[in-house]
């Protein structure tokens, strides 16, 4: 059974994630009592979504506009613990290979009809299997509800609890009314535009390239929730006209790197604003560089390590990234508390090295001072993708690999490196939650290579070794034993090296210091901001 | 279009009552059959380009919707019509463009005409006032230093259109927040609308033309600059012409030389740039609705671009053609009205 005690200790064991989250507690914490009523108008460092709701995720924007209408069976709070949200409970069979899951009783989704089984039977079946935890699901055999409370999930092989809870926790894992999407094509339903929802806001108009407008949902089974009116979800495209919006009060909260960081610095330093890192830890967003295995050059592990060894990650933090990123040490996060380690085998910045193991390679320098030359692509959906690509030409060309640089826009990264593998090496970007299976392990095993899928293994590294591991972790439900595996996993590709995360993003939410109750969540761009209130 | 006069080797012909209306109805007429090749070759180029860019809808699609299957992507690839060749595509395309079908967006899940429609009528609003300020502070600008020129105002207004010229229109744009909204708190940020305004429908306008004034200023400043440089060299040239030194001979006043005879022929190559820059404003708005949050046509394609939704971008630029020929015919028709001698071929 999934309840706060059991999980701490099943799952987490002492400290997890508190150390360092609550105990530096953010400005946004509560602050005194509540206030009721207003409007709270937010924004994002992105754009408008191409829908309200994407079934299958589609994206931050969607995701940040539809998670504060549907909801999930499950939440993980900051402290790490797993909680119910549309589900009360969940527990496992003792063979793992099933489980059992209890449905919220009293909910009723925003056209008043109550949310039921089916709707969880359906959501699973139809709308995760499908789209949302398409990748996560490969081991699932079925769904159904032996009773009105109850829903049972099946799979053929042993599903560890934390993958389990964290799937139900899935940024987009939402519970969406049967009897809208039932019979439609749920990626052309036009209640994607206008989702009706079981969340804490209702829809009540989307302005087209202006912002969404929510209303208080007075029938929300958090009881006296949410405490605000209306939300706004408001676009502006522009980082300086945000920062702006805000400095005018237009904005009292931007999530996700809303503005650009000497904006960062001057709104703070006025004492209306407050900027925090806190709310990302379970979407920690990375920039990795890879090597194509298609390249017979990269075929031997040296000249891999060699590529990481020639660049200064401190360098990029600090120069490119302001500071707001730090270096990135494995394909696990560091604020990863479950399975994080340092230790890993090092790629750290060695120029010497990287030669010395160039030449040990059969990659001595020639005439020309060149070693080979290679095509290097950086994917031009962040600016910063090519300021880093910019550094990387010249620590390569270092060391005397030639690299012809190119950064194209975001359609054309996406065919390049993930459908036409136009690439010797990679510049790209992740983001992970804490559990490694498949959102980490699918960028290093050999079924993760899928032609055309994006944010997949695109670099065609395959290792039967690492596959046979990842399936060990994937039914391992002793957690202690899979956490030494997930170390083990760590240590293999930080040494074989075929994509590494050369840095690790600190993203940032700046809200005025009215605004109570923000950043309260591991995932905050995807929480539902029921509890999020404005001072007077 | 604009700007094809008679050959000034040739006698102008001037055209009288009813048969000045014959004329503009002939060049009317003679317009709109010249728009259908235009047509033709905008909506066939535009194809064409976007055609080769790399990456597709249907690629980002499937990336955003995580499908890998093959069978899959081949549906949908029917589906929507990509399993064609192009050139049968850009015939089915123009088919029902004929029928007035601009597309389906499938990213939006809806009609192209209805996504294009939501923004449209916002670009709309930011051209007309930017072009009516760019107008209005032009040719008055270029009016006073013509008339007071080589004195303190002269420079003054050549010092302020260069000004307005070099900058750039984001630049101004983000100047004028900090100032006006930022710092005086006199306007709004940006947006169209104060969000949730509920004080009726004169309230709203009024909402509307407050949340308009900083988008247009950045955006018709700079056409204003122009328009003044042009405006003044204009005025001094026309001001030297026989019929001028005529008028003035007969015992006219200098006000009444200057408006009635030295501006209106003067104001024919302000008449001529507008036309031809009427595609310049529509996609400098692009910008400015990015620095002011503004709901346009701007913010839609900028969009559309970025995911590749070819039927969205094939749609809004068909419609902005549309709108600059309109706009084209209608600046030639002010033309024979400003100047009955002339007859545009």
């Amino acid at each position: 059974m999934v309840d706060r005690n059991r999980v701490t200790r099943r799952v987490f064991g002492a400290g997890v994630l508190a150390t360092g989250l609550v105990g530096g507690a953010a400005s946004g914490f509560a602050q005194g009592t509540p206030r009721r009523g207003g409007t709270l108008v937010a924004t994002w460092g992105g754009g408008e979504p191409q829908a309200c709701y994407v079934p299958a995720g589609g994206g931050s924007s969607p995701t940040f506009s539809s998670s504060k209408l549907f909801e999930r069976l499950g939440n993980r709070a900051m402290d790490g613990q797993f909680q119910g949200e549309l589900a009360e409970s969940w527990k496992p069979a003792a063979d793992f290979k099933s489980y059992i899951i209890k449905i919220r009783k009293g909910v009723k989704f925003h056209d008043g009809k109550d949310m039921t089984v089916d709707d969880v039977v359906y959501s699973i079946s139809e709308i995760w299997k499908k789209y949302s935890a398409a990748s996560a699901l490969t081991d699932f055999t079925g769904v159904e509800a032996p009773d009105a409370d109850t829903v049972v999930m099946t799979f053929s092989k042993p599903v560890p609890e934390f993958f389990f809870s964290s799937l139900l926790c899935g940024s987009v894992n939402y519970i969406v009314p049967k009897h809208v999407y039932a019979g439609s094509d749920p990626v052309t339903n036009p209640a994607n535009n206008a989702p009706i929802a079981t969340g804490p806001w209702k829809f009540k108009e989307w302005v087209r390239g202006s912002h969404f407008e929510y209303v208080k949902n007075e029938n929300y089974w958090r009881k006296d929730m949410p405490y605000m009116d209306r939300l706004i979800i408001r676009y502006v495209r522009d980082p300086a006209g945000r920062a702006a919006a805000m400095e005018a009060g237009d904005i009292h909260i931007g999530v996700f790197n809303p503005v650009a960081p000497p904006d960062i610095k001057r709104l703070t330093a006025t004492g209306k604003f407050v900027a925090t890192p806190k709310g990302y830890e379970e979407s920690v967003w990375s920039t990795t560089l890879e090597c194509s295995m298609r390249n017979p050059v990269f075929a031997k592990r040296e000249v891999r390590q060699a590529m990481f060894h020639a660049i200064d990650r401190n360098f990029l933090a600090k120069t490119i990234y302001y500071g707001y990123a730090r270096p990135g040490t494995s394909p696990i996060y560091s604020p990863n508390k479950e399975f994080y380690t340092t230790d890993t085998f090092s790629t750290a910045f060695d120029p010497k090295k990287a030669a010395a193991l160039l030449d040990a390679a059969g990659y001595p320098k020639k005439a020309d001072g060149k070693r080979f030359a290679i095509n290097l692509l950086a994917a031009g959906w962040f600016t910063e993708n090519g300021k880093i690509g910019a550094y990387v030409k010249q620590a390569l060309e270092d060391v005397g690999v030639a690299v012809n640089l190119s950064v194209p826009d975001r359609p054309t990264s996406i065919k390049r490196i993930y459908t036409d593998y136009d690439f010797d090496m990679a510049i790209s970007n992740q983001a992970n939650p804490s559990e490694p299976v498949p959102s980490t392990t699918q960028y290093f095993t050999t079924d993760g290579i899928k032609k055309g899928v994006p944010f997949r293994n695109a670099n065609g590294y395959s290792n039967p070794e690492v596959d046979a591991l990842v399936e060990k972790i994937k039914v391992e439900t002793d957690p202690a034993k899979r956490k030494a595996l997930v170390f083990q996993f760590q240590k293999i590709i930080t040494t074989e090296a075929p994509l590494l995360p050369i840095l690790e993003l600190e993203s940032i939410t700046v809200a005025s210091t009215r605004v109570q109750n923000h950043s309260n969540d591991p995932n905050y761009l995807a929480a539902s901001w029921y509890d999020i209130w404005l001072a007077s | 279009m604009a700007g094809e006069l008679a050959s000034p080797a040739a006698p102008p012909r001037i055209a009288r009552g009813s048969s000045r209306r014959a004329a503009a109805l002939r060049l009317l007429r003679r317009r709109l059959i010249q728009a259908v090749p235009l047509m033709l070759g905008v909506v066939v180029i535009n194809f064409v380009l976007i055609q080769l860019a790399p990456g597709s809808f249907l690629e980002l699609m499937t990336a955003e919707n995580q499908v890998s299957d093959p069978a899959t992507i081949e549906l949908l690839r029917k589906t929507y019509g990509l399993d064609d060749p192009v050139w049968l595509q850009l015939v089915k395309y123009i088919w029902a463009l004929m029928q007035f079908d601009f597309g389906f967006s499938y990213r939006q899940n809806r009609p192209v005409i209805d996504a294009i429609s939501d923004h449209l009528p916002a670009t709309l609003l930011l051209m007309i006032s930017s072009i009516t300020l760019a107008l209005a502070v032009g040719v008055s600008a270029g009016v006073v230093a013509s008339v007071k020129v080589r004195t303190f105002w002269d420079s003054l207004v050549s010092v302020a259109a260069m000004f307005f010229f070099a900058a750039p229109g984001f630049w101004l744009g983000i100047m004028l927040i900090v100032l006006f909204s930022v710092k005086l708190g006199w306007l709004p940020v940006g947006g169209m609308m104060t969000i949730g305004d509920r004080s009726g429908a004169a309230g709203g306008v009024l909402d509307i033309l407050h949340h308009l004034i900083l988008p247009t200023l950045a955006l018709g400043l700079f056409y204003a600059a122009i328009y003044t440089r042009v405006m003044r060299s204009s005025m001094l040239e026309v001001a030297q012409l026989d019929f001028v030194r005529t008028a003035r001979a007969k015992g006219l006043s200098r006000n009444q030389v200057t408006i009635s005879h030295v501006l209106r022929n003067a104001l024919l190559p302000v008449v001529t740039i507008l036309g031809v820059q009427m595609g310049t404003v529509l996609a400098g708005s692009v910008v400015i609705e990015s620095v002011f949050s503004w709901p346009g046509v701007g913010s839609l394609l900028f969009d559309s671009v970025s995911s590749r939704n070819y039927p969205v971008v094939l749609g809004i630029m068909v419609l902005g053609s549309l709108v600059v020929i309109a706009a084209n015919i209608a600046v030639d028709l002010v033309y024979m009205w400003l100047d009955p001698r002339i007859e545009i071929r």
